[in-house]
């Protein structure tokens, strides 16, 4: 070949000549993303979310979402003939009689579960690291957000099918905002347009899933991807690694095809987890009937520590001047309420103690931060016994314990796991630290009766 | 060379994996085919590209950072124009104008959210009353034989079963477990009626832990939500979990035809508990 010149050459032109520029394209080619496996978390939580938006707008086209009642009459034997309402009968025509509608609905709720596991994994890595730190606030209070709308986006979703398992979850939640001082019972009648049983709750959420909340998403996932494009990654300390560069791979070709392969993994995985492990079977739920609550009704793992958490609460609740506080507002309101306003306040009551302002771009290990560690592994120890609890009478009912010892057990383990946890945590990062530490130097008496300095505590 | 092979194994896999999607879809074959072909798709697509990229990686590049800052002209000069008040004469009368104007625009447009539901009135009622008979989900009347020992029976208020509130659940007991509010709340020859609606979070109280070999043993309602457990020879108050509140107890007796009938509706609203409630 005589053609010298590189081949998009002439697309180029021809885009620049109708736009008046290259968009900042061959800088954007050239970044550098780190490698770490640490930093997949947050990519992996992206990737679920474009498979639950393609997912989601496929069953999207088949959900109706009434509540008015009609007699299902479709393949599945046991509830011929049973009154169910429009959401549920069309939630049960995606599952038997629309071709790949089960699958596709179970990689939605799988991709739902991963979505917010790898949100938190995500976010454990940011706040164990330090990377929240000046001049990632923003960026943190955004992902706080994102966590609390994934929340709301699964509550929501797995709500709408009007089984007896997410009409027992809805239920539930009508009387924590019940239990809201002076303005719950208004909230609560206007959120489902009415006391309970609402009978348009349904078709109040299905708007809020597929509409709002993922509008919401959208945008708040957008701004958190353009600070981070723009602050640049954060990244470990290593050799030629320092706070004023990036080391790692460009953005073209690796780091994009290696990007875009983790999309393809993560979706199919999601897809093997929607072919071959059920979930959300609401064919043996049945329709959702207040007069009928089941045992072992367990709700999706993200909610399973405040489900853990009304569990625990001891029967407690204030009367006052005529008025009432009641128990479920402690545990389903207080309790959330303080947890995420310690978790968005991380970078400030950080840095409060630290007075540290500087601004950071290597990370920590765990192990330069034992107080920061210990206070993660503390807080993340309070949500495991919650999540434990969600499960008590399944524990109970597993080991053939009285569910009020597994009970009490739980509410001691409530305070003592986290700070047990926290100070044998501290303990391990400083131990850990000091080994690191070229300043200590440990000295050992050897077998010929010298001391000598330990070889692999100098070499370091 | 390995990741070039890698990289040509996935993308077999891959197109491999489209094809008998299609297929498994043309053919109906089910959810587990379906899965299976469209994870092979998609995973052999994620190999093939994450091989390519490792056969081709050349190691890592270095980018410098830059100050975030903007320097401080650009800061200057940002200030300025945020700053051009001048031709504001008096700002502080229009500060406060337009901030009340902000606040009444903002107070108007949540108005419209108060047509989403009625003033709250009502939560906790139930079609109970004084006459109403008891029948069970297929409408029959209950003869007090049919309410054996150790076992639950739920009912519903007659000519409104489908009421979200109105479920109560109905239990024998021995008589000479029974307290005294028991028996004056309205029971009939050791049967016990009361609101299957629990009182802590709304969930229907299901199970009756009973123990036949051991009839010293006091039976429990429990609820399987969050295990509050109620002790139905008293009152059902509240004896283990979260709940602070006692099941209501609708008092029975026995009608002329030898069914059970309520004698009046509930002392209270049932369920939760909200703000108003003494």
């Amino acid at each position: 070949m005589s053609d010298t010149r590189p081949a998009p050459v002439d697309v180029i032109r021809s885009a620049t000549e109708r736009t008046g520029t290259t968009g900042g394209l061959a800088r954007a080619l050239d970044k550098v993303f780190p490698r770490h496996a640490s930093f997949l978390w947050g990519e992996i939580a992206l990737y679920c979310f474009v498979v639950l938006l393609a997912s989601g707008t496929y069953l999207a086209l088949f959900f109706d979402a009434s509540q008015a009642p009609t007699t299902y009459d479709g393949p599945y034997g046991p509830l011929q003939g049973v009154e169910v309402s429009h959401a549920y009968a069309s939630v049960m025509r995606l599952s038997f009689e629309v071709r790949a509608g089960l699958v596709i609905r179970q990689i939605h709720h799988w991709a739902a579960l991963l979505f917010v596991a790898s949100i938190v994994l995500h976010m454990m890595r940011v706040f164990f690291t330090g990377a929240f730190r000046k001049p990632r606030e923003i960026n943190w209070v955004l992902g706080c957000t994102l966590l609390l709308l994934g929340l709301a986006m699964g509550f929501t979703g797995y709500s709408l099918p009007d089984d007896s398992l997410s009409g027992t979850g809805l239920r539930i939640a009508d009387s924590v905002v019940l239990s809201i001082p002076v303005a719950g019972e208004w909230v609560s009648s206007l959120l489902f347009g009415g006391s309970w049983p609402s009978t348009i709750i349904v078709s109040r959420l299905f708007p809020i899933h597929v509409f709002v909340l993922p509008l919401a998403l959208l945008g708040l996932i957008g701004g958190h991807l353009a600070l981070v494009w723009r602050q640049k990654h954060t990244q470990f300390d290593g050799p030629g690694r320092t706070e004023d560069n990036v080391v790692g791979e460009r953005v073209w070709p690796g780091f994009a095809m290696k990007s875009i392969g983790m999309l393809s993994l993560t979706a199919g995985t999601l897809a093997a987890l929607g072919g071959f492990a059920q979930i959300n079977p609401i064919w043996l739920y049945g329709p959702y009937d207040p007069a009928a609550s089941s045992a072992d009704a367990q709700p999706d793992w993200y909610i399973g520590w405040l489900e853990g958490a009304l569990r625990l609460m001891p029967p407690l609740e204030i009367r006052a001047f005529g008025y009432t506080v009641p128990n479920p507002f402690f545990p389903g309101v207080l309790l959330p309420g303080l947890m995420f306003g310690a978790l968005y306040g991380v970078p400030w009551i950080e840095r409060r103690f630290t007075q540290d302002h500087r601004v950071h771009h290597l990370l920590d290990r765990p192990r330069d931060a034992p107080v920061r560690t210990a206070i993660g592994v503390a807080a993340l120890s309070v949500v495991g016994v919650l999540l434990l609890a969600g499960a008590q009478d399944v524990i109970a009912d597993t080991l053939s314990v009285p569910l009020a010892t597994v009970r009490r057990l739980l509410q001691i383990g409530l305070l003592l796991v986290p700070a047990a946890s926290g100070w044998f945590t501290f303990r391990l990062a400083r131990s850990l630290a000091r080994r690191d530490d070229p300043s200590v130097v440990e000295i050992r008496r050897g077998d010929s009766g010298g001391y000598a300095e330990r070889p692999e505590a100098s070499s370091r | 060379m390995n990741d070039r092979r890698g990289a040509l194994f996935g993308f077999g896999l891959s197109a491999v994996g489209s094809v008998g999607f299609v297929i498994a879809y043309w053919t109906d074959a089910g959810s587990r085919w379906l899965g299976a072909a469209l994870s092979a798709a998609l995973l052999g697509f994620g190999v093939g590209l994450i091989s390519w990229s490792k056969a081709i990686d050349d190691g890592d590049a270095v980018e410098q950072r830059h100050s975030l800052a903007a320097d401080d002209a650009e800061v200057d000069a940002l200030s300025a124009s945020l700053s051009r008040t001048s031709e504001l004469t008096d700002r502080r009368s229009l500060l406060a104008a337009v901030g009340a104007a902000v606040v009444a625009l903002g107070a108007m447009i949540v108005v419209p959210l108060r047509s989403l539901g009625p003033r709250p009135k009502g939560i906790g009622a139930t079609p109970w009353r004084a006459g109403r008979r008891l029948v069970t989900s297929d409408g029959r009347p209950v003869d007090p034989g049919r309410v054996g020992a150790d076992g639950l029976l739920t009912v519903y208020p007659e000519g409104a079963q489908q009421d979200g509130n109105g479920a109560v659940i109905v239990v024998r007991l021995p008589v000479e477990q029974l307290s005294r509010r028991t028996i004056d709340g309205g029971a009939v020859d050791g049967i016990v009626a009361y609101s299957k609606i629990c009182t802590h979070a709304g969930c229907a109280v299901g199970l009756f832990q009973a123990d036949s070999r051991r009839p010293d043993v006091i039976h429990r309602l429990l609820c399987p939500c969050h295990q509050s457990e109620f002790d139905p020879a008293d009152g059902a108050r509240p004896v283990a979990g979260p709940a602070t509140r006692s099941l209501a107890q609708l008092p029975l007796t026995v009608d002329a035809d030898g069914n059970l009938v309520a004698t009046d509706g509930f002392d209270r609203p049932v369920g939760p508990a909200s703000w108003t409630w003494p």
